[in-house]
């Protein structure tokens, strides 16, 4: 059951894998329309000096304007769940910038920030931040205002309040939209090169195969971005299983169990 | 009373037109077992916020050991009808809960809450997560913090009422225990009058509208208290003298 459940994203891979290439076996689909997986295998592995760099420049601005970008949306989130005033002001703020067109504000990022890195780390945050203050607002408001008060009575201070009490509720509801935007963030970057584009990347080099009618390097190109976005998807499923272990598991982990030395377990 | 431990002065609470408690006076003594009883809307739980600092009185005093506490908080230990287990912290973590909202816990508040732990039969889970507990053990876990907060004074604000029957009755009994043991001064407040009865030396009745202190009554029935003694004509007489005092008020 257990080798099912883990093999299971890879059969859907390759349940994908097989339907691409019977339909262009089958439907006699031209190259040119739609390569086979084995032709786009081929098109990475040619090019894949010239493409490998590239793709470290998109990772590398997907993952600044991840950083930035979901850095921003928590610590507005928290200024907001704190001064109703910021909330007030800000919210109509945020779902405004969420109702802008990415693609038609990239254009006057540019004319403002110019074609280098800058546009692109932008329009990758204003993707990103969004999921991230929504979520982190929803943990910081679903705590029990009683768990509070507890605290309170013990004589605890708004900081350690914050700390002890607020913060790790907002772990889980913070992971779920960082695993959307870990993905959403290759798609930033991408949009990004598009518009702001002097600078290599791959999305610059598909539009640039598209052109030249290279479908099979297009293609190479798109596996490696969705690559890109699955490991960050992945990554993130990592770190909210390391850093919410009450989530899934029963007990603490051992090595998080501080002073759990047998002689202070007491008689069973 | 000579020997007070806790000595509500003419507290007085008013939110805003409302009064939410009339003026009210009461003394516990040191180690006393009190329970208030009365209906939802009487103001026991706000007179418990005006003890535990969490409510500032509109007037009078709340003196612990002659010192005014009333709206100071970190003074007495405090624990509600749900047991606000932090689902992130072991049952150590949530024991020393206040050790560590108010300082640091140090290992040797960890080793005394596993030993409490162990104590109170919960020693093969002081590494579990709450949620992998069951109700009654969750609430052993929530005493267990109050007592690790290490106070004198206890308020105990419908500890039980979410428990079904059976476990109630096994925690009533745990509880009165743990008091034997600790000889700590207790508030508790429910709205179960056989709860009420079985466990205090007095039971303060309220009624609503506004808030006040309708009677006191003494339990002359002799600890230690078992099963057995919701049966003796002594707990059934005093039991129907307070569901009487009660069930007049509210006739009204």
């Amino acid at each position: 059951m257990r080798f099912v459940r883990s093999a299971s994203p890879l059969l859907a891979i390759l349940l994908v894998l097989v339907i691409w290439q019977l339909a262009v076996s089958v439907l006699h689909v031209q190259p040119y329309v739609l390569p086979s997986p084995h032709r786009t295998w081929q098109a990475l592995l040619e090019d894949w000096t010239n493409v490998r760099t590239l793709a470290g420049q998109t990772l590398y601005e997907s993952v600044v304007g991840f950083v930035i970008g979901t850095g921003v949306g928590f610590l507005l989130a928290v200024a907001m769940s704190h001064l109703s005033i910021v909330h007030r002001v800000l919210y109509p703020i945020l779902i405004a910038s969420q109702a802008v067109p990415i693609v038609a504000i990239a254009a006057p990022l540019v004319i403002i920030l110019g074609y280098g890195l800058a546009p692109k780390l932008v329009i990758v945050g204003l993707i990103v931040f969004f999921p991230v203050v929504v979520n982190v607002l929803d943990g910081l408001s679903s705590i029990d205002s009683s768990m509070v008060n507890l605290a309170r009575s013990m004589g605890a201070g708004p900081a350690k309040i914050f700390l002890l009490v607020r913060l790790p509720a907002t772990l889980t509801p913070l992971f779920s939209a960082l695993k959307l935007a870990a993905a959403y963030a290759v798609t930033g970057a991408v949009i990004g090169e598009w518009t702001a584009s002097i600078t290599p990347g791959l999305g610059k080099d598909l539009l640039l195969k598209n052109s030249r009618l290279d479908t099979a390097g297009v293609y190479a190109d798109v596996l490696l971005l969705t690559a890109i976005g699955l490991a960050g998807f992945l990554l993130m499923t990592v770190l909210e299983n390391l850093s919410t272990p009450w989530r899934t598991r029963g007990t603490a982990r051992r090595w998080f169990r501080r002073s759990a030395s047998p002689d202070t377990k007491g008689p069973r | 009373m000579t020997n007070s431990k806790l000595i509500i002065d003419r507290v007085e609470v008013r939110f805003g037109e409302t009064l939410a408690l009339a003026e009210t006076s009461l003394e516990v003594a040191d180690g006393e077992f009190v329970t208030l009883v009365g209906p939802s809307g009487c103001g026991k739980t706000t007179l418990m916020n005006v003890i535990a600092g969490l409510q500032k009185p509109t007037s009078g005093r709340v003196m612990m050991d002659g010192a005014d506490i009333a709206g100071r908080p970190g003074h007495v230990g405090y624990m509600f009808q749900k047991d606000l287990l932090i689902p992130w912290r072991t049952v150590t973590g949530n024991i020393v809960l206040g050790a560590a909202l108010t300082g640091r816990a140090t290992s040797s508040d960890r080793a005394a809450a596993r030993s409490l732990a162990a104590r109170y039969g919960l020693g093969d889970f002081v590494d579990h997560y709450p949620h992998a507990l069951s109700g009654g053990m969750r609430q052993r876990v929530a005493l267990m913090r109050t007592l690790a907060f290490h106070k004198d004074i206890l308020l105990l604000d419908e500890p039980f009422g979410a428990l079904d029957a059976q476990t109630r009755l096994e925690m009533q009994q745990w509880l009165l225990e743990v008091w034997a043991d600790s000889g700590r001064t207790v508030l508790f407040i429910t709205h179960d009058v056989d709860e009420a009865v079985f466990l205090a030396d007095r039971v303060v009745v309220m009624s609503a509208r506004p808030g006040r202190i309708q009677a006191v009554h003494e339990v002359a029935v002799p600890r230690p208290r078992t099963v057995d003694t919701l049966m003796t004509p002594e707990f059934m007489e005093l039991k129907s003298r307070v569901l009487a005092g009660l069930y007049h008020k509210e006739a009204k």
